[in-house]
């Protein structure tokens, strides 16, 4: 993100204030390294999942013959004959592997629909239906995450995060069926107890079990694979899981202040009479939310506030404070503040814009 | 690409696809051995099945398989029978390694036999370690999941009334 890699070389003659932000530079060392962990543990993910080749094998039916030749001579004269044909058919065997997706959720206590992705896949040589389900009470880990009212989605609009559109997964009801080598991509959803602090971890578990059975590797459905044949357990006993990670810790916000100078002669030069248009943005990194965030600026000492000069978004507010998100506070010393509410990453830059004349 | 093949007494050269469809038909109306002439031919495919006896002792013995799935070794074994009154000499078995399945390394046996090789199909043959393939445009050494045929070639004659095997291990990709 090209704010964060901006943050913090701002040279501006103000500073944005807000608790949320404040607690975010104390913070900051801590969350790189946090971050820092994420990345390294995403990146020995996608290493893993890469170099994981998974092959299904001979499809189900198919019929392998095969016939030696012997090539000889009697008295001289060459002759060749060839054997019977030797003939065997390949049964069903069942296999699924589920592969954690995504890097370790970073959240805050009492988050909802927390999402961790999975991939299933059929690494069978058949057809096959698994049935899905959590579990969130693994042991090892610092708090239980809390399945959410409806837990398991599928990822159907392939965008990696629980979004509109993904469809709930019913067990029983809509049950992935997937061919030989093919992959769905699963959602968990767990709510965060309130309780939890910083660096503490709580784990949350997809399991795929193939609808005609789990056991040992190489017992046998008779009769219950493709086109009839026998389905044989794989090595992975019909069933596959995986687990995922949430890690508690605090939002990550990014913020850039930047100022053009225009003066009343067209020109930039910063003298009196000159008109300083401040832009402020503000944009939250990572996965968490900052709750009620506010942008509070102060009007610099030796300039002057230009009425009615606020906008959020490029929509201007009132210098009153009214229903709109932002006013002039004059109760202090002079300060602009706009209220920004819960910010998520999927909320963008936030713009502050407001204006002032150097006197 | 063409081979011999043998019916009452007359040896034709033919054509591959031609005898291939000759092969089809004749081994269709003989599924159990080719009692032609001098040699009597067997192909079995086999498993092996690991028991644990009374005393404790574990058994490996081979019994014979019609369904596998991915992952199983099969052993194919071919036993040729000399049922002239002559011996037979130059005796050569060809066993392709069929499609799905991999050679496993090392595992080609046959008592007197010279055992080579091919990964182009069967046109040529040679010892394991001196077989390369292409690999983007490089040479490398062939590995067994290369090998698409196996020759055992009998270093000597093949006596009246003598029989002789040649075997191979391969796993169902």
């Amino acid at each position: 993100m090209v704010l964060a890699s901006y943050k913090g070389r701002c040279a501006c003659a103000n500073d944005i204030q807000d608790s949320a932000l404040d607690r975010t530079n104390r913070i900051e060392a801590r969350r790189d390294r946090l971050r820092r962990i994420s990345r390294f543990v995403a990146a020995v993910f996608m290493i893993a999942f890469a170099t994981t080749a998974f092959s299904a094998g001979t499809p189900v039916g198919t019929v392998i013959d095969n016939m030696a030749q012997v090539d000889f001579d009697i008295a001289g004269t060459p002759d060749s004959v060839n054997s019977n044909v030797s003939s065997i058919t390949v049964q069903e065997t069942i296999d699924v592997v589920v592969t954690l997706q995504s890097p370790q959720n970073l959240v805050a206590a009492n988050d909802t629909n927390q999402a961790l992705l999975f991939r299933v896949t059929n690494i069978g040589n058949g057809s096959e239906a698994f049935q899905l389900a959590i579990n969130s009470v693994i042991g090892g880990d610092d708090f239980d995450p809390v399945p959410s009212a409806t837990p398991i989605y599928f990822d159907s609009d392939a965008s990696g995060d629980f979004s509109v559109g993904d469809v709930a997964y019913v067990p029983g009801g809509n049950d992935p069926v997937l061919a030989a080598d093919a992959s769905v991509d699963i959602l968990l959803l767990n709510d965060i107890p309130g309780g939890v602090v910083d660096g503490e971890i709580g784990r949350s578990e997809l399991t795929a079990d193939s609808l005609t059975g789990t056991g040992a590797p190489g017992d046998a459905f008779l009769t219950q694979g493709d086109g009839g044949t026998d389905a044989v357990l794989g090595a992975t006993g019909g069933t596959g899981s995986d687990t995922g990670e949430y890690l508690v810790g605090e939002v990550q916000i990014s913020v850039l202040k930047s100022v053009t100078v225009l003066d009343q002669f067209g020109g930039t030069e910063p003298i009196p009479g000159a008109t300083l248009t401040y832009t402020v943005t503000v944009a939250v990194t990572n996965g968490g939310t900052a709750t009620s965030s506010v942008a509070n600026d102060f009007i610099p000492a030796d300039t002057t506030y230009v009425p009615a000069s606020i906008s959020l978004n490029a929509a201007a507010l009132t210098d009153a404070n009214d229903a709109d998100a932002g006013e002039l506070d004059m109760s202090g010393a002079p300060t602009v503040v706009v209220r920004l509410g819960n910010l998520t990453q999927a909320d963008g830059i936030q713009t502050v814009v407001f204006q002032v004349t150097i006197d | 690409m063409s081979f011999y093949t043998h019916s009452k007494g007359v040896v034709m050269k033919i054509s591959y696809g031609f005898g291939l469809a000759l092969l089809l038909i004749f081994s269709s109306a003989n599924a159990i051995s080719q009692e032609q002439g001098h040699l009597n031919v067997t192909t079995l495919v086999e498993m092996e099945q690991v028991s644990v006896g009374a005393d404790g002792e574990r058994q490996t013995r081979l019994v014979p398989v019609e369904t596998v799935v991915p992952g199983d070794v099969v052993i194919y074994t071919t036993t040729v029978e000399n049922i002239s009154d002559e011996a037979a000499d130059n005796v050569v078995v060809t066993a392709p390694v069929p499609e799905h399945l991999s050679y496993v390394g090392g595992s080609a046996f046959g008592p007197g036999m010279l055992i080579e090789f091919s990964v182009d199909g069967g046109v040529s043959y040679a010892a394991a370690e001196e077989l390369t393939v292409d690999d983007d445009g490089q040479p490398r050494p062939a590995t067994a999941d290369d090998f698409t045929h196996i020759r055992f070639v009998m270093q000597d004659d093949l006596a009246a009334g003598a029989q002789s095997i040649a075997r191979f291990r391969a796993h169902l990709n």
